[in-house]
């Protein structure tokens, strides 16, 4: 008797989360699993890797091999968990903190190293876990926050521009108010072969209550889209005010993958220290 | 999609599909609304979307007992034809709050309730197919059944005050 | 282990410091001598110094040469070779000679400084560049390397065979050139100095940095994966490490930062590769936070590092055991772990294995506390036998219903599942959690956890290997790691003049065995730690563990200059 399918659902771990209602977070768990469920991954062949923050609580709440790190580094945890087990679905998780700032450094080498796994970075301006701080894709002039009583003062972080000047080969922008739009996304992100970055607009109801307004300006690209040309997805992005969903670019680059053949013995190895 | 113009849904089992899809979906964002509520010790609220995800529950078993004998033809997320970016019945998540009073959580199961009745609606309404129409129309009946109960309620709610959070937030991490 | 009452006897040793301007040859010319000397069946230890220059600048290699293991430099050199003058000044301290000290130089070079000549050394003089510049190709080191072998009593053959290994890449010319100023050297004055060290029968020797060596340790102890940043001094071990690992099945990735190398590793080894990392001070200090993540998820890691001078980027060039106290106590929270301390070039081999294997057995971290000393010394030492450890992960391949990661066990190690196996699904966390993993702030849970990690690392039996005790004498010398090369040397000169000895290298710092300490030092009327470092590290710790008598005494000396046999003497005669 064949297997039945497994539904979305079936790949929900029944941990109930700790976000708050109305969190955009929720959209992406179904989006995720519905992806995971229309790819027909075995759950134990997917590994889910996350930082610090609202967003990165996500891998406990998938039926899968779950990796709840410490702050900023997830990418660094998955690069290793990807080169030393190429067989797993590889799926990177965290917020724009975790993301852009903590862990910028990091997110700049995985998208040149061209590993093959999907980054989902859940951006909703702000941080929640800690109470609401400016984050690196909070607007300037966002007063909000006691830490910074008069805005940041400074640009704001841009994402996808940023995923393209590293050398990303796959970016793609969602919205967790289209969590339809988010799932063919994440299909296509995690079937792209190499590091495919995601960004969801998933807002925090509870920091940036005024991101209830982005369902009045998210909007598809209305440039073709996605492009396989670089200048033209750099202008894409640039002409963009940052709310605009879809894949921007999808290129192709050789992925980084360490072989992992044996083709020696360490005794062997071993006498080139004999005199 | 919203880019597609009018709902034309030809078969059966290609309805049944849609209809399935709605009220399974509609019934899992009840229950994850009902557990996040729970969590953030909004228990009214949560007791009211447990009832409501109970009752998409009962709509897709029966919806369910209706598929049987019809094989059902296999769709991708994206290739139904939801007039809006999710399922009728799961829209407006960012509505919720956990400091939500009853009566606010009403509105949102009034609207969803209301754009599962349009969907079936305007499926009788286009569809080219008899027995389509025929079982679109029963369900129009049923949600709009749910509707007029859900206003009921509604009116017979006290109007509350809305819930005060006396405490600072959390930082768990 | 050697326990038994009569402590090894000291043979003689030779120690020789070529010194000469960057470029000149000076290090080529030490390979040469401390693989001639492997031929004759000598052991030895090769130790470089230089300017902070990329190239150029001044350099020196001091080689010492011994039938017997070699695990230090000695107080003396018997011999140095000055190729040139220049800066001769920087190495005075790291070069020191006696009246019983020869040098030969060559005269064109200009005046033996003052500085040397006060030691009153005897002094030789080797026409190196008239010889060098009558040949085609010709060097000054070759020249002086004959002239060398000659006072040190190597033979020739051995001399030439070394030379065409170490310089045959360079092809055949250059070789061929080498051989005849090497003769030209050699047969200049044919006057011995030193009486020829007893000859020993050749045995099977390796050449290898210690460097190298963790390297070797690691690979037999199952690492498949290594992610790192470059950094001095322990780059060499990544750069060996990489195209072996390659060939071995494995990889290295060479990582944007060290806060992306440990949180690589550890993701390589949640995916069930026993995975290592290697850096210095500054890294080490970088990683921390990823140590904690890897030990309460009970992610198994292996970290090297090759202590420099520090504290902040410090001396990186040199040597200092000043990192034990980031080791033992750098983590936040209470989170026990294992600390390591190789005791000799030789011993990389073994202690880096027993790391890799006990992390991975015990799921936790392993600190393994080398230093540039040994690990950019390069070595001749007896080949380290293969080590069958039985320790490895516990994996759970066909999980049950009802598994649980972090399940309380009689040894409070939990069967860990590896992603692909299926029903075993879980989340690893950096929260605290239940048996089942899930994040957990209760205080019943929190305190299940740190019993589970503290009782897995106590309740292990480390056998005997925690630590090398040699001797029963009433007075103690008590030191960790690389220093146990030289407390070797001055325990077996004072046995020589009769004194009642003891020494104890400890080789696992954390967790301390407390019990068998105590019983290594029981009856001694006198215990002195020595170590290299400033604030007396490992004095401090062994205080506050309750294990050092009260009138225990302290000889901290910190880096740059090595620790010599003749300090821990002194301190012992005082």
């Amino acid at each position: 008797m064949p297997v039945p399918a497994l539904k979305a659902k079936d790949y929900k771990s029944g941990i109930k989360p700790v976000w708050c209602p109305g969190c955009g977070h929720f959209a992406v768990l179904a989006a995720l699993t519905k992806a995971m469920a229309h790819l027909e991954l075995s759950k134990e062949s997917v590994a889910v890797v996350s930082g610090i923050g609202c967003s990165s609580r996500l891998p406990a709440y998938i039926d899968s091999y779950g990796f709840h790190g410490i702050h900023g580094r997830a990418l660094a945890a998955a690069s290793g968990l990807k080169a030393a087990r190429p067989d797993l679905t590889v799926v990177v998780a965290g917020g724009d903190g975790d993301g852009f700032s903590i862990g910028g450094n990091h997110f700049l080498h995985a998208c040149r190293r061209n590993m093959d796994m999907t980054y989902i970075v859940m951006d909703n301006e702000v941080y929640g876990m800690t109470k609401g701080q400016a984050s690196p894709t909070t607007r300037p002039t966002w007063t909000k926050s006691k830490m910074t009583p008069h805005g940041t003062g400074i640009p704001r972080f841009n994402p996808a521009a940023i995923a393209l000047a590293a050398g990303a080969g796959f970016i793609a922008r969602g919205y967790s108010g289209e969590p339809t739009e988010m799932t063919r996304l994440l299909v296509e992100a995690i079937e792209y072969p190499g590091f495919a970055f995601v960004q969801v607009l998933s807002g925090c109801v509870t920091y940036r209550p005024d991101q209830k307004g982005w369902k009045e300006v998210v909007h598809p690209f209305i440039n073709d889209v996605p492009t396989d040309d670089r200048i033209k997805a750099a202008q894409i992005i640039q002409a963009d005010e940052g709310k605009a969903t879809g894949i921007i670019y999808a290129s192709s680059f050789p992925v980084w993958q360490p072989e992992n053949q044996q083709a020696t013995e360490l005794s062997l190895l071993e006498e080139e220290f004999c005199i | 999609m919203s880019d597609n113009p009018e709902v034309v849904i030809e078969t059966v089992a290609e309805f049944l599909v849609h209809a399935l899809e709605l009220e399974e979906a509609s019934s899992d964002h009840y229950d994850e609304l009902a557990d996040s509520m729970e969590i953030h010790n909004n228990l009214k609220v949560a007791e009211l979307f447990r009832k409501l995800g109970d009752y998409s529950r009962q709509h897709a078993k029966e919806v369910h007992a209706r598929t049987e004998g019809i094989e059902l033809p296999q769709l991708t997320p994206w290739d139904f034809k939801w007039k809006c970016p999710s399922s009728p019945e799961s829209f407006c998540m960012e509505e919720a709050s956990y400091m939500m009073t009853v009566t606010q959580a009403m509105e949102i199961a009034l609207f969803n309730e209301i754009r599962g009745r349009d969907f079936y609606q305007q499926v009788a309404d286009n569809t080219p197919n008899d027995k389509v129409r025929k079982i679109a129309l029963e369900m129009v009946e049923e949600e709009g059944w749910h509707v007029e109960m859900l206003r009921e309620w509604q009116t017979s709610l006290q109007e509350e005050p809305p819930l005060d959070d006396l405490d600072p937030p959390n930082m768990p991490e | 282990m050697n326990n038994d009452n009569k402590p090894s006897q000291t043979t003689t040793s030779y120690s020789v410091a070529i010194t000469g301007s960057g470029g000149s040859g000076a290090v080529t010319a030490g390979r040469i001598v401390l693989e001639a000397a492997a031929h004759c069946g000598f052991q030895g230890l090769m130790t470089r110094s230089a300017g902070p220059q990329i190239r150029g600048g001044e350099s020196a290699a001091m080689v010492r040469f011994s039938a017997d293991p070699v695990v230090c430099m000695g107080d003396y050199y018997d011999l140095l070779v000055a190729l040139d003058w220049l800066n001769i000044e920087r190495f005075a301290d790291e070069i020191p000679l006696s009246d019983k000290s020869l040098i030969i130089c060559d005269p064109a070079a200009g005046e033996v400084p003052a500085q040397l000549r006060s030691n009153r050394a005897e002094i030789r003089e080797v026409p190196f560049k008239v010889f060098a510049s009558g040949l085609p190709g010709g060097r000054i080191n070759m020249v002086a390397l004959g002239a060398m072998a000659m006072v040190c009593g190597l033979p020739l053959e051995a001399l030439e065979a070394s030379v065409k290994g170490v310089l045959r890449s360079k092809g055949e010319e250059v070789v061929e050139s080498a051989l005849r100023a090497l003769s030209l050297g050699y047969n200049h004055d044919r006057r011995p100095v030193s009486p020829p060290l007893q000859a020993v029968e050749k045995r099977k020797v390796w050449s290898i940095t210690g460097n190298q060596a963790c390297g070797v340790g690691a690979l037999r102890g199952g690492v498949r994966f290594v992610a790192a940043y470059p950094i001095t001094p322990a780059s060499e071990m990544l750069e060996w490490l990489a195209p072996r690992l390659e060939k071995l099945g494995g990889s290295l990735l060479q990582a944007e930062d060290e806060l992306a190398s440990i949180n690589m590793i550890i993701g390589a080894s949640f995916g069930g590769v026993p995975s290592l990392t290697a850096t210095s001070g500054p890294g080490l200090s970088l990683m921390v936070e990823g140590l904690g993540l890897a030990l309460v998820s009970e992610t198994p890691v292996t970290v090297v590092n090759v202590m420099r001078g520090g504290p902040s980027t410090g001396i990186p060039t040199k040597s200092e055991q000043a990192d034990l106290d980031i080791a033992l106590y750098g983590l936040h929270g209470d989170a026990p772990h294992l600390v390591f301390a190789p005791l000799s070039i030789h011993d990389c081999v073994f202690t880096t294995q027993w790391a890799v294997q006990l992390a991975e057995h015990l799921q936790t971290v392993s600190l393994v506390l080398s230093d540039q000393s040994l690990g950019q010394s390069q070595a001749i030492i007896e080949a380290p036998a293969e080590m069958n450890m039985p320790w490895r992960r516990v994996v759970e391949e066909v999980p049950d219903a009802d598994y649980r990661r972090y399940q309380i066990t009689a040894d409070s190690i939990s069967p860990v599942t590896l992603p692909g196996t299926s029903n075993g699904m879980y989340t690893a966390d950096g929260l605290e959690h239940n048996e089942l993993g899930t994040p957990s702030s209760m205080a019943a849970d929190h305190r299940e956890q740190l019993n589970k990690r503290l009782h897995k690392l106590e309740a292990f039996d480390y056998g005997d290997d925690w630590a090398q005790i040699d001797g029963q004498g009433v007075e103690c010398i008590v030191t960790w790691g690389s220093c146990a090369g030289v407390v070797r040397e001055a325990a077996d000169k004072l046995w020589q003049q009769g004194r009642e000895i003891r020494m104890v290298a400890i080789r696992l710092l954390a967790p301390l065995q407390r019990e068998k300490f105590s019983q290594a030092i029981a009856g001694a009327d006198r215990v002195l730690v020595v170590e290299q470092n400033h604030g007396g590290q490992l004095f401090h710790y062994l205080h506050a563990q309750g294990v050092l008598p009260e009138q225990a005494e302290s000889l901290a000396q910190p880096g740059p200059l090595p620790l010599r046999s003749g300090r821990i003497i002194r301190a012992l005669t005082a």
